[in-house]
């Protein structure tokens, strides 16, 4: 695979050689070469992060969407909690490796096999937060709701589920950032990703120059979607800070 | 559904041997609870804690549902009706408020006319009617529930119930989590209010004192949701019906009776050349006036009319007679035929 990006990127690297000041960086394998990175930005690194974040979009809807259906449940009936913690839980404490490897027999070195994976990572995470939300709707409230005439599901749209958009919030800041450092791994069975380079550069005897970049990206990743997230929750929740107004 | 809060709709409450058995438990919450509250009238549930008070209040927008028994809400059953419709049509204020706290102040007051589809401009209208009513700033319109004081809080929870000019007002301890002089204030304005709405109302509360000031009647709760006494506060006083009833108006009944008269309804000596210092306007309530007089310690005082002409002189024995009496001060409302209890109907 790292043939295919380095014959895309010119005749930077094949013998680490060849001249100019970006080759002798490379050749010498100095902690990073800032040309090199430049000359490989579009054709290996935006490839690579384009892949990250949908290997983590994907992971995240769709845990957010199971999560949602559990928290739900779990909302109406409380014994269905116990239930559903102890196997989220359970799902989030295998190591991701040993996940992987429990998989491939199965749903072979696939894409399916990655999501599988992120997605049992980010159950316990947003159902727990989304459970919690709901649950801290003050009773008063809620009575005074119902006592309005709201029915059951207006309750839930109107009153609840807004009210616990910031424990939402929340939780899918966790569960993002959990999952893009998460999705390096994924590397591991799907050739995908910024962990696709990251792998790439340890197979070339450690080249530092990529094995930093990839790594930067994905923490600049994970900062970003976190800063985003912040973002969302202020636009979506302008109550929570009318207090201090 | 009347546009005018002035020119509101009340209906008659009726129970009718409203019973509440929660499962598993041997005594009955409320048992057998009959009482009729006629439309427009302000009916206080009064009583210990345990008596079964708000659920009584609770069965009538069905929050609780009876066991047996039934409530009439203008001649129709409450169980006949759909919860989420028969509650839109009834206002529902309890002391801990409960407004939404992510929705504004406005959008807090038109909730039930936007659960009834009102278009935006009639919603619009109603709130600034209402706030202006409640005597809420306009520049609290946008404001989060969260930026106000709790007394501006409640007046929003009595705005938002009033909002679709609902026929009932069920009222829980509307104003006790409020400080005392506000909560004077709150009761003060409430019953200003009122006498522009006209609402029907059961409002709960296990002060004696607040019931006296707010009830046009009082119904006195005894464990178990039984009726000890329904009757105008001037009844039950000057009459307690038993031994529980005396005890849980107080020793100091002939004192709450007192309260229940301005100076202006009684009939007072005339001055007779004699001039108190101590002087008294005739709105002033024949309980406060002997609090005066006997912190005064003087020979009595002059009460004047609002427009400065004298009234007649009040002293600590005329006021004290009053007490004595076992009826209830000259003018105030005739005790017998008010009296008949309801619970002759059973």
């Amino acid at each position: 695979m790292i043939a295919a990006a380095l014959a895309a990127a010119g005749p930077v690297i094949p013998d680490f050689g060849g001249g100019g000041a970006s080759d002798r960086c490379v050749s010498e394998n100095a902690s990073f070469c800032m040309d090199w990175f430049r000359e490989n930005w579009s054709d290996l690194f935006v490839p690579a992060l384009r892949e990250h974040v949908k290997l983590t979009v994907i992971a995240i809807v769709i845990g957010f969407a199971i999560s949602t259906v559990l928290a739900l449940l779990a909302h109406r009936l409380r014994w269905t909690e116990k239930p559903i913690t102890v196997v989220t839980g359970i799902l989030y404490t295998i190591p991701s490796l040993a996940l992987f490897q429990l998989l491939v027999p199965i749903t072979k070195l696939s894409l399916l096999t990655a999501e599988i994976a992120l997605v049992s990572y980010t159950l316990l995470i947003l159902f727990r937060n989304m459970l919690e939300g709901l649950r801290g709707v003050p009773a008063d409230v809620r009575d005074a709701a119902r006592g309005m005439g709201l029915t059951d599901r207006q309750v839930l749209w109107k009153v609840e589920l807004p009210l616990a958009l910031p424990a939402i919030v929340a939780g899918l800041r966790i569960a993002t950032v959990t999952i893009i450092s998460l999705a390096t791994v994924a590397a591991f069975v799907v050739n995908e990703g910024l962990g696709r380079l990251i792998f790439a550069a340890i197979q070339s005897d450690v080249f530092k120059t990529e094995l930093v970049a990839a790594g930067g990206l994905a923490v600049a990743m994970a900062l970003f979607a976190d800063a985003a997230f912040v973002l969302l929750q202020r636009r979506l929740t302008p109550w929570v800070r009318a207090r201090a107004r | 559904m009347g546009d005018q809060s002035t020119q509101s709709s009340a209906e008659t409450l009726e129970f009718r041997d409203a019973t509440k058995r929660y499962p598993g438990s041997a005594k009955a919450a409320v048992e057998n609870l009959s009482l009729e509250v006629p439309a427009g009238e302000i009916c206080v549930l009064v009583g210990p804690s345990g008596c079964g008070k708000t659920t009584a209040m609770r069965m009538v927008n069905r929050m609780i549902d009876m066991t047996s028994g039934d409530i009439l809400l203008g001649g129709r059953s409450v169980k006949q009706r759909k919860p989420s419709e028969l509650r839109r049509d009834i206002g529902y204020v309890i002391q801990q408020v409960g407004l939404f706290p992510h929705r504004s102040i406005a959008d807090n007051i038109g909730t039930v006319p936007g659960l009834l589809g009102w278009d935006k401009a009639r919603i619009g209208a109603r709130v600034d009617e209402l706030m202006e009513l409640v005597g809420l700033d306009d520049e609290l319109r946008n404001r989060y529930p969260a930026q106000l004081s709790g007394g501006q809080q409640q007046r929003v929870g009595v705005a938002r119930a009033l909002a679709a000019d609902p026929s009932v007002m069920l009222m829980d301890e509307p104003f006790g989590a409020i400080d005392p002089i506000n909560r004077d204030r709150l009761q003060d304005e409430f019953l200003r209010l009122q006498a522009l709405v006209r609402k029907t109302i059961v409002f709960v509360t296990h002060d004696i004192d607040e019931a006296i000031k707010m009830g046009d009647r009082i119904a006195i709760l005894r464990e178990g949701g039984h009726l000890a006494q329904y009757g105008t506060p001037a009844d039950i006083l000057a009459n307690p019906a038993d031994e529980f009833v005396a005890r849980f108006v107080g020793a100091d009944r002939g004192l709450k009776r007192l309260s229940l008269t301005t100076l202006g309804e009684l009939e007072l000596p005339q001055p007779n050349g004699h001039r108190p210092v101590l002087r008294l306007p005739d709105t002033m309530s024949a309980r406060d006036a002997l609090s005066a007089l006997l912190t005064d310690g003087g020979d009595g005082a002059l009460v004047l009319q609002q427009d400065g002409e004298v009234h007649g002189i009040a002293t600590i024995a005329v006021l004290g007679g009053l007490l004595s009496e076992g009826r209830p001060p000259a003018p105030a409302p005739a005790p017998a035929p008010a009296t008949a209890d309801p619970e002759d109907e059973a």
